[in-house]
């Protein structure tokens, strides 16, 4: 057990809700009779899910600055609805309306920004606010009637990558290519570890646990790569889950490796401290606001192009999905706490449930209920943890 | 540190891999050359459309068949969702039925776990006929035939048919129902009457009231007719939702604001539900009833009308749409392809072939003889 | 003193918290009808004192008997200790700001009839009550609606709505103005006039000068001296000898002053309470600091010193009412934080956990919290240059830790501090700030400190060290200024100050 601690490196909590996430997918495909672990149902999981992981995204920040926005699914609905509105009303090319939408989605950010930063109203009402006008503002506009987008936009919310090459492979060639490039990077990523391990301490991590995770990794990226690029000839991994990705990878940077990342974390963290360090507490707020809903308006656009139209309703309670996938993926309530990987991997967990769930053909009610637990359990188990300081039954099992 | 829980990932799917490798995707065109994969792929979306009248092949008596209703929440979805469930078995065939509770997203995600599960044919009521497009074209690629039910499939190529009681018909005949309704009990015209629409993300409701207006618009010009509030374009007169509680607000105010010195004689409603609450609130408000017309023949309804409180509902009896999708279904198993009709819409892409049914128009007088065969609402009449 | 006239006696009391013995064997005897000062030092005990009598540490906490009225009481908590007539009005007022002075009073305590509250019975008596204190307002005024004296005020027409019968007031002008202050301490006579006894603590000497008959201080744990005393003629000298006691040893490191030019000046430096309109914490603060000079600033907890400091860091605290700051001769507008750090100041607050420190961030990450810039190539954080940086501190500082990436909360309070002062440090500042650097702080790593500090000075930097300590001052400063309720009071060369002198300037108006 010694040795997998190595390998995975020492701190095993936070593995737990991956490790739930493999024995979710396990489960589900046992109990399916293999119908979860296919290439089109992947394919679904991820671009049918892929808007409410990129509010999640977003949410991370929201929610580790101490703050949390109700507002996202009016403002994805909104700035969809203009969207379509713009190009069928006013024959603006596609890419205009998009460009359109995302500025809406920065605008309404700013407006709450402005609420929460410079009056000092907390984020709840100002977002409760937020959603109430950008909801009504929604139907309004559309006088309740859903408009159909652009058909281009079909590509960005359900399209896939183009064919090309050599056929032997067996595979969507654009969808090999991203996974040969994802384990390189990946490879790359841990040499150069491997390589400052030692700086200081003096004690560099052993060269057998970097080749077993490489190989480990190269193997998981590689099925995944298998799955998704070995579906039915013209598809591949779906476009929304390569802006998931590109999005993922993003503001997994922003979040850890850049000046405003650490600001979000200090403000959570302790607002008073961060301020006496020379934070702009202010202008963080301002900013991880503005960027929630500019990230909103992305969703939205995702859902509007797999939708082929934008409807009145869209966005309905999206927010709670995000902020539930933050809160599995462990960010504390109080704020400070989180990350964007454990967040996608949190939202993985709800969205591989509700999919398991309907390839059973449970009803949306159960579902809803099972989800509902799912939640509770997920967070309570993370109070318990930090409450009693004990490592979670994971940890323990791997601690002897 | 954050690489390290990707690793995790990476460990807990390589113990996946080992138990499940090989019931993954599997590429059925692996063998197939490059040139026609890439043709395939740059047509795919065009040829949609023409395989829909393509060659049609027949599938397995014992095939899953999949219902997609848009939720549970009203008799005709219920008894829909019994019915299929029911018939589908005695058919035969293996009904997967899952309901969406009002939510787009759902439903795409439901489509697309009945095409996961292997359906041959999938029954679409939707929330929004618009906001289906790519899951349905999917289903078509994925060689599934797609049947609208009772809502026309809009805004895409992945639609075989559509099944449902004719819109505009229906809208007549409420309007006709009301007209009888006027002159039998309100005397001499003019009437006073007002105008409410249903939902407008539905694509019937438009044409529900555009085939109300087309009898009513005339008698308004000339006088016979007069809507008070002026309210006579379908936004104005639309219920959000179908919602009976904004159809309520809304007649309220109407009451308040137009008729505290007029009565009110007659009001076209497009549903039961809508009619009821026009009707409570014309109550609450000291009116005496006026003459109201529905849609669904909801038990309720069915009560109100052969208590005189409601004067005539339509029913578009939900067996009959079940039976008729049934046998669509029927003659897609056998190879026959979908029947012919000559009735088709524009769904923005497409024109789609339309099975129309004739719906029938309840008041007290024939109640009797139209339920004769529907033991449950038989007994409400009592 | 006879026994008969006592109404408190606490006998050989000892309380003993985790590694610290806050109280070792503290006898205490107040006379009936009296005001009796209790002085000493922060830290001292006084407060711990006080909540073994109210039963915030009940009975079985703490060794040594109470006897109050002739009998031995075993309070188990405040309710008990309340309902035996004695009451605490706390340093931080404890009222619900959004209720009325009456829900305020009759809070736990409401008057009901049939199960509802009888407001008409409650406001006539709050009505008679509030009479009592000085007060003739209104009974339904919201408590945020009155200012701190009111307020002060209201806290103890409460503690006399319970009928009691000994009173006792922490630090009870520390947050009032002068004629706040006054008003305050005639109420306490008048009320010992009615037969009310009342514990006051208090390090103002001109404060226990004016009213008290009896003394007692107390230092370290231990009752130094108890007397009685004739209001208006305490010899103030004898209290301080008292207070300050302990003889300074030799826990300092030896260190010689090289001090060059004055790079930090401030004048007239003028802050205004943000929570109380029109009191200043800051009253025309003028000094200033040369390189490679330790200045120190003495005063008593609330006498405006964190207040001024904070206020200068980037204006972090308060309203700003007038003021200018040199800095090599420069005059500079520090209007936030980010600029005052990028002037090179860098202030440790004195409040570790809840000022200094993001308890959820490891040593890594805080280390270089203050400067992440340095860290940033080409818009990202280099985590090599961080990790490299954060070992180096470790090394250099003797961080006591395993790991760099351990969180923060595993450090015990010398360590945290370190990384505190390391964070400072990566700024490279010019003039360091540090607001009670050694507070909470075993012995071993305070050497280690002080030794820091000395280092930071032969760098060149001009270093404040605000301190309660006057040992520490005497001991680390080259120069010292006291502070006394927002005001400079005094400015000496520590080679010429003592322990009597610095008091003296700290607890009196110089007027």
């Amino acid at each position: 057990m010694k040795y997998i601690k190595q390998v995975l490196g020492g701190d095993l909590r936070q593995y737990t809700m991956v490790l739930a996430l493999g024995v979710l997918i396990v489960i589900f495909n046992i109990i399916s009779g293999g119908r979860m672990l296919t290439s089109s149902n992947f394919q679904n999981l991820i671009s049918g899910n892929a808007y409410v992981l990129v509010l999640a995204l977003g949410m991370l920040m929201v929610i580790v600055i101490g703050q949390i926005d109700l507002s996202v699914g009016s403002v994805a609905g909104f700035a969809g609805m203009v969207m379509a509105l713009v190009a069928k009303n006013y024959n603006v090319p596609w890419w205009c309306a998009v460009l359109i939408a995302i500025v809406i989605g920065i605008l309404a950010g700013a407006w709450h920004g402005f609420f929460l930063a410079q009056l000092g109203i907390p984020g709840f009402i100002t977002t409760l606010g937020g959603m109430m006008i950008f909801r009504g503002g929604v139907i309004w506009i559309s006088h309740s009637i859903s408009v159909p987008a652009p058909e281009q936009l079909k590509w960005f919310g359900a399209g896939y990558l183009p064919e090309w090459g050599p056929a032997f492979t067996g595979m969507n060639n654009s969808t090999l290519l991203l996974g040969i490039i994802g384990i390189a990077c990946y490879i790359f990523a841990q040499l150069k570890k491997y390589k400052h391990s030692g700086d200081g301490t003096g004690a560099k991590d052993p060269i057998w646990a970097v080749v077993v995770r490489i190989a480990l990794m190269t193997v998981l990226i590689g099925y995944f790569t298998w799955l998704f690029g070995s579906g039915r000839v013209g598809t591949s991994f779906p476009v929304p889950g390569l802006i998931l990705l590109l999005l993922t990878i993003i503001y997994h940077i922003i979040t850890q490796r850049t000046k405003f990342g650490r600001h979000v974390y200090a403000v959570g963290g302790n607002k008073a401290a961060a301020a006496l360090s020379g934070v702009n507490v202010k202008k963080t707020y301002f900013l991880t606001m503005m960027n929630m809903s500019f990230l909103a308006a992305v969703a939205g656009i995702l859902f509007v192009g797999r939708s082929t139209a934008a409807g009145p309703a869209d966005g309905t309670s999206w927010e709670m999905d995000a902020i539930a996938s933050v809160f599995i993926g462990g960010a504390a309530v109080s704020g400070g706490v989180g990350t964007i990987l454990a967040t996608i991997v949190g939202g993985l967990v709800m969205a591989v449930l509700n999919n398991g769930l309907m390839l059973m053909g449970v009803g949306a009610d159960k579902t809803q209920v099972i989800k509902g637990f799912v939640l509770l359990a997920a967070v309570a188990f993370d109070v318990y943890n930090k409450k009693s300081g004990k490592s979670s039954i994971i940890g323990r099992i791997f601690s002897k | 540190m954050k690489k390290r829980t990707l690793l995790s990932m990476a460990m807990v799917a390589t113990m996946m891999v080992a138990t499940f490798a090989g019931c993954g995707g599997g590429r059925e065109g692996a063998t197939e050359t490059a040139e026609t994969q890439t043709t395939e792929t740059t047509e795919a979306t065009d040829s949609a459309a023409e395989e829909t009248t393509a060659d049609m092949p027949g599938f397995d008596a014992g095939a899953t068949i999949g219902i997609s209703l848009p939720w549970l929440g009203t008799q005709n979805w219920k008894e829909a969702e019994e019915m299929f469930t029911t018939q589908l078995e005695e058919a035969g065939y293996t009904p997967l039925v899952q309901a969406a509770d009002n939510k787009v997203t759902q439903q795409q995600q439901q489509i697309e776990s009945m095409i996961e599960n292997g359906a041959k044919v999938i029954v679409v009521g939707p929330v929004d006929g618009s906001q289906l497009g790519s899951v349905l074209e999917q289903a078509k690629e994925a060689g599934v035939y797609v049947i609208g039910y009772d809502r026309l499939l809009e805004n895409t190529t992945g639609v075989d048919g559509v099944v449902q009681f004719g819109s505009v018909k229906t809208g007549e005949l409420q309007a006709q129902a009301l007209l009888q309704g006027l002159e039998e009990k309100k005397g001499d015209k003019p009437y006073n009457i007002e105008l409410f629409g249903g939902g407008p993300a539905d694509p019937n409701a438009p044409n529900f009231f555009k085939g109300a207006m087309s009898v009513l618009q005339p008698l308004i010009d000339d006088g016979t007719l007069v809507v008070v509030s002026g309210q006579t374009e379908f936004t104005q007169c639309a219920t959000v939702d179908w919602d009976n509680a904004k159809a309520q607000s809304r007649m309220d105010s109407l009451l308040s604001g137009f008729y505290s010195d007029k009565e009110i004689d007659g009001v076209l409603s497009p549903n039961d539900g809508i009619a009821r609450a026009i009707i409570t609130s014309c109550e609450n408000a000291g009116q005496d009833i006026p003459v109201v017309s529905g849609l669904d023949a909801e038990n309720e309804s069915v009560e109100w009308v052969w208590q005189g409180r409601q004067y005539s509902t339509v029913a578009k009896p939900t067996d009959d749409l079940v039976k008729k999708t049934i046998e669509i279904i029927n003659s897609l198993q056998a190879g026959n392809g979908m029947p012919s009709t000559d009735v088709t819409a524009d769904n923005g892409v497409i024109e789609v072939p339309i099975y129309e049914l004739p719906p029938v128009v309840v008041t007290k007088d024939n109640a009797k003889e139209v339920f004769a065969n529907d033991p449950s609402r038989l007994d409400l009449l009592k | 003193m006879e026994k008969d006239s006592l109404i408190l006696e606490m006998r050989g009391i000892t309380k003993e918290f985790p590694g610290v013995k806050a109280l070792d064997d503290v006898n205490l005897s107040v006379r009936k009808g009296t005001i009796h000062a209790i002085c000493g030092e922060n830290g001292a005990g006084k407060s711990t004192l006080m909540k073994v009598l109210s039963g915030v540490y009940p009975y079985g906490t703490y060794d040594g008997k109470i006897i109050y009225l002739g009998e031995e009481v075993k309070f188990k908590n405040i309710k008990e200790s309340e309902a035996a007539g004695i009451a605490i009005i706390h340093q931080e007022l404890t009222m619900i700001p959004e209720l009325s002075i009456t829900e305020n009073i009759f809070m736990g305590n409401e008057i009901e009839r049939k199960g509802l509250i009888d407001w008409a019975e409650e406001k006539r008596r709050t009505y008679e009550i509030l009479k009592k204190v000085g007060l003739s307002i209104n009974p339904d005024i919201l408590i945020k609606h009155l200012g701190v004296g009111q307020q002060q005020l209201v806290e103890i027409a409460k503690a006399l709505s319970k009928n009691v019968k000994l009173l006792i007031l922490d630090e009870p002008t520390s947050a009032l103005n002068e004629a706040d202050s006054e008003n305050l301490l005639n109420l306490m006579v008048e009320l010992k006039n009615k037969g009310i006894t009342c514990i006051m603590i208090s390090h103002k000497l001109n404060e226990i000068a004016a009213v008290s008959d009896d003394v007692t201080v107390i230092r370290d744990g231990h009752t130094v001296e108890s007397y009685p005393v004739e209001a208006g003629k305490v010899d103030e000298d004898r209290i301080i000898k008292a207070m300050v006691g302990r003889s300074i040893e030799n826990r300092y490191p030896e260190h010689e002053a090289h001090p060059g030019d004055i790079i930090f000046e401030v004048k007239d430096w003028c802050v205004e309470d943000p929570d109380v309109e029109g009191r200043m914490v800051c009253k025309n603060a003028s000094f200033n600091v040369r390189a490679g000079e330790i200045v120190g600033f003495a005063g008593l907890m609330g006498a405006g010193r964190t207040e001024l400091m904070r206020s200068l860091f980037g204006k972090n605290y308060g309203i700003y009412r007038g003021g200018t700051i040199k800095i090599k001769g420069r005059e500079v507008k520090l209007n936030s934080v980010e600029t005052a750090i990028k002037n090179g100041l860098a202030y440790v607050p004195e409040d570790r956990k809840n000022l200094g420190l993001n308890l959820l961030d490891s040593i890594r990450k805080t280390i270089v919290s203050a400067d992440l810039d340095k860290i940033t190539k080409s818009g990202l954080l280099d985590l090599n240059d961080e990790k490299k940086a954060a070992e180096e501190y470790r090394k250099s500082l003797k961080i006591k830790t395993a790991n760099v990436e351990a969180g923060v909360t595993t450090l015990s309070g010398g360590n945290q501090q370190k990384v505190v002062l390391s964070k400072w440090m990566f700024t490279e500042p010019d003039i360091l700030i540090l607001d009670e650097p050694t507070r909470g702080i075993d012995v071993g790593a305070k050497y280690e400190i002080y030794k820091l500090i000395h280092q930071l000075a032969d760098e060149g930097k001009a270093v404040i060290l605000v301190s309660s300590e006057l040992p520490e001052l005497l001991g680390m400063a080259d120069r010292i200024y006291t502070i006394f309720e927002g005001t400079i009071t005094g400015e000496i060369m520590s080679s010429e100050a003592n322990q009597e002198g610095l008091m003296k300037k700290m607890t009196i108006t110089s007027n």
